[in-house]
């Protein structure tokens, strides 16, 4: 089954230009003058239900854009669209009780309240009953060990203590597909590991659909399996991690060979 | 707005060395209003907006004051109509001139966030600092609703009877006077920050004083027995004396009223001084 | 359909509990807040009592019915500022788009912004009201109607607040009008309608709807009148039935993006 399916999907914002200094104010006041950009353009792709997959880009390549439109947002003003079935523009509400979201530094929780609170009130958002969300806050607690911390309030907990009741939140209501923006951003190497482990099981133990964007190669390597590489509002690859290795035996870290895909610029890159 | 007035103080950091002679250490604080008037030129549009809150409150009142004298128009406490009514355009202007959020808020923000340790270490005093920047800002919005008060007087109440254009410099200084002398009790209750975790509270006190007995009526209008005890208040000094001044000028007057100013910047002086001491001193203690 | 009425208005009010819990972490700050609120309230007696002086009725009301028109106000004001301070700041959200977060719930986009935050000291406000209105002219009926029309002059202000920053949607620049066209209401609804006259009446009515948050209610609480009654409330369904489809309106553009330049 797909989880996600995108075809030529576009989306174009009109920016006004502004000329420096007071006499540009003015003039851009008086004949206002404005250009478009292309942030997403003619973006096709599916993903698998199941599938770990990390979608990356230099900034302002359109990641952003392409999850916020996912996700129902963003309208996009050309191409299809279909996140388990369902078109975001559309049944917004409906999509939300089947998705997941967490965007790094964006906090969600609320900090004077505990973990176990917070959870509550995120079952309330999403109509479980409470009962359920009882079971359900027993069986994250468990998965994530949040045990010793669950009725500490947020904002005396450590960062990774944090993340943990912030993936915890996000999935209290069974999202079929999680939409991770940035997850490991600012974090230290050994919370960003504990974080990756809880993705990986995530996926494995709740067959969770994950599309990821991150800067960081690391959560790349060692999460993904599949990634799409975004320039300039373009896929300029789409490939398995197994057949990226594969053809680049020549030595070099995927680091290296990302910073190369980036510089090719918007030019279809071919592996 | 942070950043602007951060890198007008690091520049005088390099100019001024701190065996330098005391007027050339002032001078850092000229600077600092300096860089603040410039940064305020461009938010003029900003101001403009407050425009209508002074206008709509001064409308409320030549309403309220026009229904008050009615149609016999007989004094009320030694005001007649036009003066009543300027009284309350001058008061009001000061009080929405005067407004500025360094003093009342930006303040108990540092404090409260913990910016203050840094600004502590800074070669100027913290108060001088803060009232330097509070001076920039009012020194670009005033004059602008100063000019408002001048035309709406003009178009909705009409000249003001006995008024003398040789009195406005002594008029000037009382006004500037007397928001310094107010912006001084503000900082003061802003430092109380060290202390409590939210000092707005008793800004809002102290402000409502301020407008009720001193703001939107002269003090004439109190009954006989209170008046004595509100001339000792910050209120004489703060927006009475000067709009008072404005609308029935004597020498006599003016000389009583920059005394009483001239002791309450003294006074208030040394209460920031202590009350800032205290403050920092509890802050190296405790560490923030 | 019904569950998800009720669920919502579950989530509403779990979402106003728990800001009232955030406002109450530090006791001493929340109780001064409040305290300090009514002390802030109360000195504007002090002008009225001074002017009742120089006249027994001022504008058609004596000092009962401004200390009404006064308690209104602040009641209005206090609750909706308890419940929907957020509508109160609704351009800083849409020009920063912070609207994201409530557009992935699966619930009312505009009652979750809304609900997101209250104040501490609006139930000052609140609280000054109720007991304005006890102690000047009580009597059982009255407080009913009361809290009647601080439930209507609370929708009210909140649906003039949330068109103002709906225009936000539009115009990026206009950051300041909701502030001041909720304070420009505050300003006259302090003051008896009777002084003012002509064109200034009109505005009252018919541009910044004091007359019908504030002026008509204290009238139908003097003395009863169905008509007036009606219309007070009809008013208040109409302006928010068009503060909501603003509000939708105006999403509709924020989700097709044409606010990015604002956000790049």
């Amino acid at each position: 089954m797909e989880a996600i399916r995108v075809q030529d999907l576009s989306k174009t914002f009109r920016v006004r230009q502004k000329e420096k200094g007071l006499k540009g104010s003015i003039r851009s006041v008086l004949h206002p003058r404005s250009e478009e950009i292309r942030a997403v353009d003619e973006v096709s792709f599916t993903v698998e239900e199941g599938e770990i997959l990390a979608f990356i880009g230099p900034n302002g390549a359109g990641k952003s854009t392409t999850i916020k439109m996912l996700t129902g947002i963003l309208y996009p003003d050309g191409g299809k669209l279909e996140v388990l079935g369902i078109d975001p523009t559309k049944r917004r509400k409906e999509l939300a009780y089947q998705i997941g979201t967490v965007f790094g530094q964006k906090e969600q929780l609320w900090t004077h309240l505990t973990p176990y609170d917070n959870f509550r009130f995120f079952g309330a958002i999403y109509d479980i009953p409470e009962k359920e969300t009882e079971a359900r806050i027993k069986e994250l607690g468990e998965l994530f060990e949040l045990g010793a911390f669950i009725n500490t309030p947020v904002r005396g907990l450590s960062l990774g203590q944090r993340m943990r009741c912030e993936f915890a939140a996000s999935l209290i209501h069974k999202p079929k597909v999680l939409f991770l923006d940035e997850p490991t951003i600012g974090l230290d190497p050994v919370v960003k590991e504990t974080i990756r482990s809880l993705i990986k099981q995530m996926n494995r133990q709740l067959h969770t659909t994950i599309f990821l964007t991150s800067h960081d190669v690391g959560d790349i390597e060692k999460l993904c399996e599949r990634i799409i590489i975004i320039n300039a509002g373009s896929v300029v690859m789409d490939d398995s991690m197994e057949h990226l290795k594969d053809i680049h035996t020549s030595g070099m870290s995927l680091e290296n060979m990302i910073v190369e895909i980036y510089k090719a610029e918007g030019r279809t890159v071919s592996v | 707005m942070n950043r602007t007035s951060g890198s007008a103080a690091s520049i005088c950091m390099k100019a001024v060395d701190g065996s330098a002679p005391w007027y050339r250490r002032g001078r850092k604080y000229i600077v600092i209003y300096r860089s603040v008037v410039m940064e305020n030129i461009q938010y003029v549009v900003n101001i403009a907006m407050g425009f209508l809150s002074y206008f709509i409150i001064n409308f409320v009142m030549i309403n309220l004051w026009d229904y008050m004298y009615g149609t016999s128009g007989e004094a009320i406490a030694g005001y007649g109509k036009e003066q009543m009514i300027w009284y309350v355009m001058i008061t009001e202007m000061i009080w929405f001139g005067a407004r500025g959020a360094t003093v009342a808020r930006q303040v108990s923000t540092d404090i409260r966030n913990g910016n203050i340790v840094y600004m502590v270490n800074k070669p100027y005093y913290y108060p001088f600092y803060v009232m330097a920047k509070y001076t920039g800002e009012w020194s670009v919005q005033l004059p602008m609703y100063a000019g408002l008060a001048v035309v709406m007087g003009m178009a909705m109440v009409g000249r003001l009877p006995g008024f003398r254009a040789a009195a406005l410099p002594a008029v000037i200084l009382c006004v500037i006077l007397g928001i310094t002398i107010n912006a001084g009790f503000k900082l003061c209750i802003s430092l109380l920050s060290f202390w409590i975790e939210d000092a707005h509270p008793f800004q809002w006190l102290y402000d409502k004083l301020i407008l009720v007995i001193g703001v939107i009526f002269p003090i004439e209008i109190f009954p006989e027995k209170l008046q004595p005890f509100f001339r000792l208040t910050p209120i004489y000094t703060v927006c009475y004396g000067p709009a008072k001044l404005v609308v029935d000028f004597s020498g006599e007057k003016c000389m009583e009223i920059l005394c009483a100013q001239l002791l309450y910047v003294l006074a208030g002086g040394i209460l920031i001084y202590l009350v800032y001491r205290k403050g920092v001193k509890k802050l190296y203690v405790n560490g923030g | 359909m019904l569950t998800a009425v009720k669920n919502q208005l579950w989530v509403c009010l779990l979402s106003v509990k728990y800001n009232i819990m955030r406002e109450m972490t530090n006791r001493f700050t929340f109780v001064t807040n409040i305290v300090f609120m009514m002390l802030n309230n109360a000195a504007f007696i002090v002008q009225w009592v001074i002017l009742f002086k120089m006249r027994g009725e001022i504008g058609g009301y004596t000092m009962r019915e401004i200390m009404l028109l006064w308690g209104l106000t602040a009641s209005s004001y206090g609750l909706s500022h308890i419940l929907f301070a957020r509508a109160f700041t609704l351009h800083e959200l849409i020009v920063n788009g912070k609207l994201d977060a409530y557009l992935v719930l699966p619930k009312s986009v505009l009652l979750s912004v809304m609900t997101s935050a209250s104040e501490a000291s609006s139930i000052g406000d609140f609280l000054y009201g109720l007991v304005v209105m006890c102690l000047f002219c009580f009597s059982v009926g009255r407080l009913f109607l009361f809290l009647l029309f601080t439930v209507t002059g609370a929708l009210i202000m909140t649906a003039l607040a949330l068109l103002a920053g709906s225009l936000s949607f539009w115009f990026v620049r206009s950051e300041m009008v909701g502030v001041h066209v909720v304070n420009t209401m505050i300003s006259f609804s302090t003051y008896p309608d009777g002084i003012f006259h002509g064109t200034a009446r009109f505005l009252l009515y018919f541009v910044i709807p004091v007359g019908m948050a504030v002026y008509w209610p204290v009238h139908v609480m003097v003395s009863f009148d169905l008509a007036m009654f009606l219309k007070v409330v009809g008013y208040t369904v109409f302006l928010m039935a068009a503060a909501v489809y603003v509000f939708y309106r105006g999403l509709k553009r924020y989700s097709s993006g044409n606010l990015m330049e604002a956000r790049m």
